[in-house]
């Protein structure tokens, strides 16, 4: 049915191939072995281009499979990553405000202030000549107007008003204020005024023969009852002094330790030392280690501070406004559980 | 006319073996591997008759037995192949090419490579063959065959008909 030649070529076809299998088949190193790597070279170099060349849909499939998955994904991830980011922006943030703390929590421990922390939750407008700032305790913390506000770096200034939840603090630089001050490691005291300038404070000697050097720090005087001030609180240093020493009025020109434009931490001195700690709490001066009595609202120390409802603490009950009870509690007392009754037993 | 035709089955073949390697086997679809070897194979045999399809096949086939990551013994799927080849182009006359026709018989030669080879690799002792995927890996050749042969066969066809023109009716 076939011509001959076709049938001869199938034969030989069909014998050649059945010696392939035959002496394939009997393993070992066969007689192929060379002729299969070159093959497998030449097909191998071909499919290694084509693999370059196909890469980029031999994915379509998954991509195919996986689409409705993909888009989830794509939106749990963005998730997590949103909720990272803001953690991470959080933590740069947690961590300023621990140093801000610390640095409180040094100058209380160091000059023995008991002190409320709060938060600085608003700045007044700069266009209404007022330094004040608004902070997240209020007299539910114990605090009362004309109490000394202070950070790590010194003196902030007073609290002006007080709600139940936030007071109101006037900066020292606010031209309102002043401020009885006396010049560290001297006793000459003079009276700070603010100037409403951010970075500059007057000072006026009472004194004016007294002698007074750019760099000397000022802290407070201190006033009857620690209020409005307490004593020994650093206020800044003598930036320059003008007029020289005889004259009838000598006035130098303060920049405060503690920068107003940044403040997020602050601490409220609810009561003063026992002692003036003198120059103590001054950054360089030498300083006695003590146990910082620092006072937590709560067991969250700033934000949610005014809103547990501890029973105010009233050293002066004639200040606090009426509907308060336990007029005569400590403040440690009220920071502290009471131990439930008949626990013990 | 020979060197043409020879060159223009040869090029086909490998860009057959390349592609199918290299791109169809990692698609991963579910099933039997498209066999785009088989088609390009069956369709030159459609083109140049059982003889040539023969030897095309033959040469396909060791090509593919040759190739990395074959795992069948060296001429088997040459054999087969060369059958196929012959078969097929003996199968079809020249003069009456009816394209459901040739998709049908692609498809079959698909699904019964499956099966040849299934069963001479048993035959020849080789304990892979696993008899219970036998089915689901026919079905699957003679579809994806089926597949392939629509765009194969008129690519091919084109192909012949411009480098080889004294070959078609």
């Amino acid at each position: 049915m076939f011509s001959r030649r076709t049938r001869f070529v199938l034969a030989a076809l069909f014998v050649t191939s059945l010696t392939f299998v035959i002496l394939d088949l009997r393993g070992g190193q066969g007689p192929f072995t060379s002729f299969r790597s070159a093959m497998s070279g030449a097909v191998g170099g071909g499919e290694q281009v084509g693999s370059a060349v196909f890469s980029p849909f031999v994915g379509v499939r998954d991509w195919w499979g996986s689409w409705g998955d993909q888009r989830e994904r794509i939106a749990a991830l963005t998730a997590e990553n949103d909720s990272l980011r803001l953690l991470v922006e959080r933590s740069a943030a947690d961590r300023a405000r621990s140093e801000q703390l610390d640095g409180l929590l040094r100058v209380s421990g160091v000059g023995r202030y008991e002190i409320v922390p709060a938060e600085v939750i608003a700045v007044g407008p700069a266009q209404e000549f007022a330094w004040t700032v608004t902070i997240d305790a209020g007299n539910a913390d114990g605090i009362q107007r004309d109490m000394s506000v202070i950070n790590g770096d010194g003196l902030v200034g007073r609290v002006q008003s007080v709600t139940r939840n936030t007071a109101t603090v006037v900066l020292l630089v606010d031209a309102s204020i002043s401020v009885g001050a006396r010049v560290a490691g001297s006793s000459e005291i003079g009276i700070l005024s603010g100037t409403g300038r951010q970075d500059s404070l007057e000072f006026q000697m009472i004194d004016p023969g007294a002698g007074l050097e750019p760099g000397q720090a000022l802290v407070t005087f201190g006033s009857k009852g620690g209020r409005p001030y307490s004593p020994g609180i650093p206020i800044g240093e003598v930036v320059s002094v003008a007029g020289t020493a005889g004259q009838l009025t000598r006035i130098a020109t303060i920049r405060p330790f503690a920068d107003v434009s940044t403040l997020n931490i602050v601490g409220i001195v609810i009561r003063p030392p026992r002692q003036d700690p003198r120059d103590s709490v001054l950054p360089d001066a030498p300083r006695t280690p003590t146990v910082p009595s620092i006072i937590l609202p709560s067991a969250t120390p700033l934000a949610t501070a005014s809103a547990t409802p501890t029973p105010s603490p009233t050293p002066s009950a004639a200040v606090e406004p009426s509907g308060s009870p336990a007029p005569s509690q400590e403040v440690e007392r009220a920071a502290t559980p009471e131990p439930a009754p008949g626990g013990g037993t | 006319m020979w060197g043409r035709q020879t060159l223009l089955c040869a090029t086909l073949v490998f860009a057959a073996l390349v592609t199918q390697q290299s791109f169809l086997a990692r698609l991963g679809i579910p099933g039997a591997t498209p066999d785009l070897i088989l088609v390009t194979v069956i369709t030159l045999a459609f083109a140049y008759g059982p003889l040539a399809g023969a030897v095309v096949g033959f040469g396909a086939g060791m090509a593919l037995d040759f190739a990395p990551s074959t795992a069948g013994p060296i001429g088997l799927a040459a054999l087969i192949f060369m059958v196929m080849g012959f078969v097929s182009g003996a199968a079809i006359d020249p003069r009456d090419r009816n394209p459901p026709v040739l998709i049908g018989i692609i498809a079959l030669n698909c699904g019964a490579f499956v099966i040849a080879f299934a069963a001479i690799n048993s035959l020849l002792g080789d304990e892979r063959v696993d008899w219970e995927q036998a089915p689901s890996l026919v079905l699957t050749a003679t579809l994806y065959g089926a597949l392939l042969a629509l765009a194969v066969v008129p690519v091919v066809s084109i192909l012949v008909g411009k480098i080889t023109p004294e070959a078609s009716p």
